[in-house]
């Protein structure tokens, strides 16, 4: 289930600024409350893949270790392509939400 | 431990070397800054557990070439459209280019011209449609797996780019027939825009052909 709203998670991770992938990983731990540990491996394609689309952007910088650093960072359509996704995961979870409220544990039929 | 990890990873993308470098560099920073971040003072078992978070080298190479691709895939789309458009401007700029030049045909030609034409008019065309049915495929069109999309758009441009490659050795044909009976004495314009003609489909077959390399590439990596 977790693998068919990456797209999103990724988008989300990135809403606060730009990043690197490392740092995108840790992002989704620490706003996902560390619930989503992710084998860090898939945010790379992810990645690449959000760019092609074009709702990411990316460019070399150099770190401060010396090593080079590949950092993304949303582009307008991402933002845009964000704010969709998230309404329609609100919608999603409101009905999931009512379906399961009505879903109560009740006694067996006599 | 982390180098030999790189090199696996660099060696399965050996068919893009740019992707691979990115690719390589990229992960390289990640497992780096994993291992950095490990609170164990065993730096080797560090670097082992960044590596075993990153997940089995080929896989992940799978999923980059898969993605480079369907890049690949759409350039192909764009190439097809703009040779078919180059090839007609040609086409189009020469005959502007007779008919201001005066440049008339003889008249003991005209049948085997006519004959020629109408082969160069209906490969035209049908590169056209074909080329057309190949941007649908690829705006809408269903497939299985993204192998599967990548083969069955690519078979339509190579048909397409075959129709064009007919009507572009039509050209030529036309053109030589025109100028061997016309009294032209520098014909640069004409051979200018048949070469140039040659040189649209020389680019989409070159295209075709490293399309269908990674399609085989990624294919194996994937059944691995």
């Amino acid at each position: 289930m977790l693998k068919g709203h990456l797209d999103m998670i990724v988008l989300a991770a990135l809403s606060s600024g730009p990043a690197h992938g490392y740092a995108v990983i840790e992002e989704i731990r620490r706003k996902s409350g560390q619930a989503f540990d992710l084998p860090e491996g898939t945010i790379y394609p992810v990645l690449h893949r959000l760019e092609q689309a074009g709702l990411l952007s990316s460019r070399w910088v150099t770190a401060d270790t010396g090593r080079r650093r590949r950092i993304y960072a949303l582009t307008r359509r991402g933002a845009r392509a964000l704010i969709e996704r998230r309404a329609v995961w609100q919608r999603f979870s409101e009905a999931i939400g009512g379906l399961l409220a009505d879903a109560g544990p009740r006694g067996s039929p006599a | 431990m982390i180098s030999d990890y790189l090199d696996r990873l660099g060696g399965a993308l050996s068919f893009d070397r740019a992707l691979a470098h990115r690719v390589r560099v990229e992960i390289e920073d990640h497992l780096r800054e994993g291992t950095a971040a490990d609170p164990s003072p065993d730096r080797r078992g560090a670097e082992k557990r960044a590596i075993a978070a990153c997940g089995d080298p080929r896989a992940l190479a799978a999923e980059f070439a898969v993605i480079a691709l369907a890049k690949r895939t759409r350039r192909l789309g764009v190439g097809v459209f703009l040779g078919i458009v180059g090839v007609l401007i040609a086409m189009k700029a020469r005959v502007a280019w007779y008919a201001l030049m005066q440049c008339a045909m003889s008249d003991d030609v005209r049948s085997v011209a006519a004959f020629v034409g109408s082969i160069d008019a209906g490969a035209f065309w049908a590169s056209l449609v074909l080329g057309i049915a190949g941007a649908a495929y690829l705006g809408g069109g269903r497939a299985p797996t993204p192998l599967a999309r990548t083969r069955r758009f690519r078979l339509l441009c190579a048909a397409a780019t075959a129709a064009l490659t007919v009507s572009v050795i039509s050209d030529g044909v036309l053109t030589s027939i025109r100028l061997a009976t016309a009294d032209e004495s520098a014909p640069y314009f004409p051979v200018f825009s048949i070469l140039f003609e040659i040189s649209c489909t020389v680019v989409l077959i070159a295209m075709i052909r490293d399309l269908a390399q990674r399609a085989t590439f990624t294919a194996a990596l994937q059944k691995m």
